[in-house]
């Protein structure tokens, strides 16, 4: 057994306190100070052992000391650390949920496509289905299966964009109504909507490129009181419930009777102002029961099969809803304008 | 088709107010898109003051060479005195009068002031003054035997409504005023006047010489010719007529051509008989390089498409369209040859189209023109050129092809019911057709000839019902058996990708699917402009340039996306489909910088810089599909990518670039 007084001796309080502060002061980490406090304060650690043999009462005040200013020296660097660490996780995190967030704008839908939404809601809601057929559409579909007259002036290159005798920008949804009645048996009822395109020169009112909605009903006793009830229902959804609805008679190719329906003015209630050109009525497109050609077209029986057919403008029915006073603003997508829809 | 309504009581005893008419032509019949008030105001006793006066003296003013100093009895009172300007007429003469007070067509108000130092109390008027014709080379004279101080508008048509009827393109009927009488009447179940038109006693037996090579092209053609014909202006009535219908009047024989088109809806023309080669007509085809000088004095080259009225020699009319200027109505003219012809739609639209040359005649012809019509537009000229134009009419031929018989169309009073959704108790339904001229026989319906050929089937007859009974007819839905109507995939698709990037921030635009386009091979070979001349590849371009604009305004924080079509050039027709585009600008940054959305700052960054994306708009137009530009300025082209609707017609392009806006 060595001597007590040699082991004592060799544990200088004094100078292990200088040399832990100044290890302490150094490091950099969580990990290295902890390390530092096991080889100072540990079970194994000189200081300890040195406490555990102590005998006199002086040498015990120096180590103990010692102890309480290596102990607080770790804590008050701990604390320092971690601080640093939060710091530096503030600054550097991505996401602090803690902070308040930037304001985050919303855009804005453009008013074709909320009309075009608040149509297909409408249709949806009385069970049609919803489709879009080609721009780019043969005289065929675009004319003659439509049943339009040789000298129907829509044929003529000064009302439709040609690209050459077969080939045509269609000029209205219709042929639509041909491509769903080759594709499947009636009952058929479905709205299409897209865009269209006629040879106008661009104005306040015309734009040579624009967007319509074309419905069709074919199935057993269908009648032009369902097509009345059935656009009524429409221009009520688009308009508001106290709208009313009349027909004038009308000529389209493809449908005979033909008529154009018209919704009481929403500016003056139908008492007549400048909107409707003081007639209480605002014209909103071309409709009429399906002519007997083009189910014969199609191969279906005009005795068996009755239908209707109905087509408007979209930018017209957003000119309307929104008082938009010239249809070019819908396409030059002027944050300033498209900002207010 | 401006209809005056003082022209159409000549035929229907209309009594209804003009208001109620035009609502009941426009549901039943034709659109009238307005009612145009024309003339003298008529409001504030302002008619009371256009009066018929006598002069009663007439001599040079004392103070000035050029006008005339006049007493003129107006039927009240002291004799007026009128300083005019006019020397047509002397003492005695009957005139327009209008008294100081009177407001003018064009809003000027008379009052009675000094001229030269003589006060005149009024004006005497010309034509032009009230809208009754262009001529202002002298005051109107009036027939002596109305009384002085008559209202002017008991004795001409100072004052006017006219309808402006827009008749659809299966109603060339309706392109005349006496088919608006015709229409008119059914409606209000009134008695119609007859055609107007009576043959007058024929003066001579010459023969007319027509020859019709070509009757498919015109299957009708009568010629009549009138000697000692006086050309001058048209009576005021006349005169008036047209202008309320909107033609200028010009000679009276042109005028009466015009007015006989306008009463019946069959375009006519007048050549002057002794520029008529041979003294001959032939309706034949332009001969390949023959060449015309119309009317408006344009040289036209023809092809053998085209119908011509030619005399022995040479063409001397595009048949339907336009006249020639060599055979053209002059101040020398004394013979006429008038044509009252019938001519084929298709053959008279194809060659208005081609020549680009639309007029009255044309309109009418390309709708299909009754080929009865011929007959009466010829008798209504007759009587005319006779009357007013001291002609003498000396002889008439009448060459015809097949011309069509009425058709005649099994007819169902229950299947109109079936189809309007409304019942018409059979017998109404049979008078309603009898007052549109049908003839109803049992079960079967014939069709007056000037309907012929927009009536020829059963559902056409039911139309006619209908358009009668639209007001009655009830709402009602469809009873539906079978219920489907969902949005597809893709429709749903498309409005998540939207709300997603209007959640982003971006706001949606719509820009042209045409544009000047160099990759594509669908091209309009006669576009209205070049901006509008191809279909579009890429939505890029007119999303970059909508940014642009937006940049020039001043906007900051610019976001936009377009979903819409493009058209790549795929077999016999492009492949089109949907794609989304979007592009974000800023110019400085700040918390309306939407393009910080789409970065992430790296780890290693300091808090106080955060990595910002410059878009210079116009600096990055991408000259190549964005996708391929990525490497250089992968920040922009993220946010310019444009992904396609459908993934499986995705191209690896797009699909290679990080997508901030994958749903």
């Amino acid at each position: 057994m060595s001597e007590p007084g040699d082991t004592v001796a060799a544990v200088d309080a004094e100078a292990l306190q200088r040399e832990a502060l100044s290890a302490i002061e150094a490091v950099a980490t969580a990990t290295e100070l902890d390390e530092l406090r096991v080889r100072y304060l540990g079970r194994r650690s000189d200081l300890k052992q040195a406490l555990r043999q102590v005998r006199d009462r002086e040498t015990g005040m120096a180590l103990n000391a010692a102890r309480e200013a290596i102990e607080e020296a770790v804590a008050g660097r701990q604390a320092q650390l971690e601080r640093v660490e939060l710091d530096r996780k503030l600054t550097e995190d991505v996401v602090d949920v803690t902070l308040p967030g930037e304001p985050l704008p919303l855009g804005h839908l453009h008013p074709i496509t909320q009309v075009r939404r608040l149509v297909e809601d409408a249709f949806l809601g009385l069970g049609y289905e919803i489709r879009d057929d080609r721009e780019v559409e043969t005289v065929e579909f675009n004319f003659d299966k439509l049943a339009f007259a040789p000298t129907h002036p829509s044929r003529s290159s000064r009302d439709t964009f040609f690209f050459d005798d077969s080939y045509v920008l269609r000029t209205e949804t219709s042929p639509s109504q041909i491509h769903i009645l080759e594709e499947k048996e009636p009952p058929i009822y479905m709205v299409s909507l897209g865009r269209v395109y006629r040879r106008d020169a661009i104005t306040a009112t015309r734009y040579p490129i624009f967007h319509q909605f074309e419905g069709l009903a074919v199935d057993r006793g269908l009648t032009l009181a369902d097509l009345k009830g059935t656009l009524l229902h429409v221009m009520r959804q688009l308009y508001g419930p106290e709208r009313r609805v009349r027909f004038r008679t009308h000529f389209f190719p493809f449908t005979e009777p033909s008529i154009e329906p018209d919704v009481s003015c929403g500016i003056c209630g139908g008492e007549g102002c400048r909107t409707c050109k003081y007639s209480g009525w605002i014209e909103m497109g071309g409709a009429g029961m399906v002519d007997p050609r083009v189910f014969e077209n199609v191969g279906l029986d005009p005795e068996e099969w009755s239908g209707f057919a109905f087509g408007c403008g979209l930018e017209r029915a957003a000119q309307l809803r929104h008082d938009i006073p010239d249809i070019r603003l819908l396409w030059e997508g002027d944050l300033r304008v498209l900002r207010q829809f | 088709m401006r209809v005056p309504v003082s022209w159409l009581q000549d035929y229907v005893p209309l009594e209804a107010p003009l208001d109620e008419l035009a609502t009941k032509l426009s549901v039943s019949a034709a659109e009238v898109e307005g009612i145009e008030r024309r003339g003298v105001p008529d409001r504030d006793g302002n008619l009371g003051l256009f009066r018929v006066g006598r002069v009663l003296e007439a001599a040079k003013h004392p103070n000035a060479d050029r006008l005339q100093l006049c007493r003129v009895d107006v039927g009240e009172g002291e004799p007026l005195q009128i300083v005019c300007g006019a020397w047509n007429f002397g003492a005695g003469a009957t005139v327009a009068v209008a008294l100081p007070g009177a407001v003018l067509p064009g809003g000027l108000e008379l009052e009675a002031r000094k001229v030269r130092g003589e006060t005149s109390h009024g004006m005497i008027l010309a034509e032009d003054e009230v809208e009754l014709g262009t001529d202002h080379t002298g005051i109107m004279v009036l027939d002596d035997q109305f009384e002085p101080g008559t209202p002017l508008a008991d004795v001409l048509p100072i004052v006017d409504d006219v309808l402006l009827v827009e008749p659809t393109g299966n109603r060339p009927d309706l392109l005349a005023v006496y088919g608006v009488a015709r229409e008119v009447a059914a409606l209000y179940d009134l008695e119609r006047a007859p055609m107007p038109g009576r043959d007058p006693e024929r003066a001579g037996e010459e023969p007319v010489d027509v020859q019709v090579e070509d009757l498919v092209g015109c299957p009708r053609y009568i010629g009549r010719l009138f000697r000692d014909v006086q050309i001058g202006p048209s009576p005021v009535w006349l005169k008036s007529r047209l202008l309320a219908a909107g033609m200028r009047p010009i000679s009276n024989i042109v005028d009466i051509t015009n007015y006989a088109m306008l009463a019946l809806g069959n375009p006519l023309h007048a050549f002057d008989f002794a520029t008529l080669r041979g003294g001959r007509i032939v309706v034949r085809r332009a001969w390949t390089g023959e060449k015309m000088r119309t009317l408006d004095g344009v040289e036209r080259e023809l092809t053998p498409e085209d119908l011509m009225i030619a005399d022995a020699e040479r063409s001397v009319a595009l048949a339907g369209i336009m006249g020639g200027e060599d055979t053209e109505i002059g101040e020398a003219t004394t013979d006429v040859l008038l044509e009252a012809a019938n001519f084929e739609p298709f053959t008279i639209f194809r060659s208005s189209e081609r020549l680009r040359l639309r007029t009255e005649g044309s309109n009418r012809w390309e709708k299909g023109v009754d080929p009865y019509l011929a007959e009466p537009a010829a008798m209504l000229a007759t009587q005319l050129f006779v009357e007013l134009a001291g002609a003498r009419w000396v002889g008439h031929t009448d060459v015809q092809g097949d011309l069509p018989e009425r058709p005649a169309v099994p007819y169902r009073p229950e299947r109109a019911d079936r189809l309007i959704g409304i019942e018409t108790p059979r017998d109404e339904q049979h008078g309603l057709l009898r007052r549109l001229g049908f003839d109803v026989e049992g079960e079967r319906v014939t069709v007056p000839t000037w309907r012929a050929r927009d009536v020829t089937r059963e559902v056409d007859v039911i139309e006619e019902i209908a358009r009668f009974r639209l007001e009655d007819v009830p709402f009602t839905l469809p009873e539906r058996r079978a219920m489907f109507g969902s949005l597809s995939r893709e429709q749903k698709l498309r409005r998540r990708v939207e709300d997603v990037l209007v959640g982003l921030g971006f706001t949606e635009t719509y820009t042209p699917s045409l544009r000047p386009d160099d990759e594509t091979t669908w091209k309009l070979p006669e576009p209205i402009s070049v901006e509008l001349s191809a279909l579009r590849t890429r939505l890029l371009p007119s999303l970059v340039e909508a940014a642009g604009r937006n940049a020039e305004v001043g906007e900051r924080g610019i976001g936009l996306f377009e979903i819409a079509r493009v058209y790549l050039p795929a077999g016999e027709l492009p492949d089109e489909h949907l794609r989304v585009a979007g592009i974000v600008g800023a110019t400085s940054g700040g918390s309306k910088d939407l393009s910080r959305r789409f970065t992430r700052p790296s780890r290693r960054s300091r808090p106080s810089s955060p990595p910002r994306i410059r878009c210079s708009i116009r600096a990055r137009r991408p000259k190549r599909p964005p996708a391929r530009s990525a490497s250089s300025t992968r920040a922009c082209s993220r946010a310019h990518g444009e992904y396609s609707s459908s993934s499986s017609r995705s191209s690896s392009a797009s699909r290679a670039t990080p997508s901030p806006m994958r749903t």
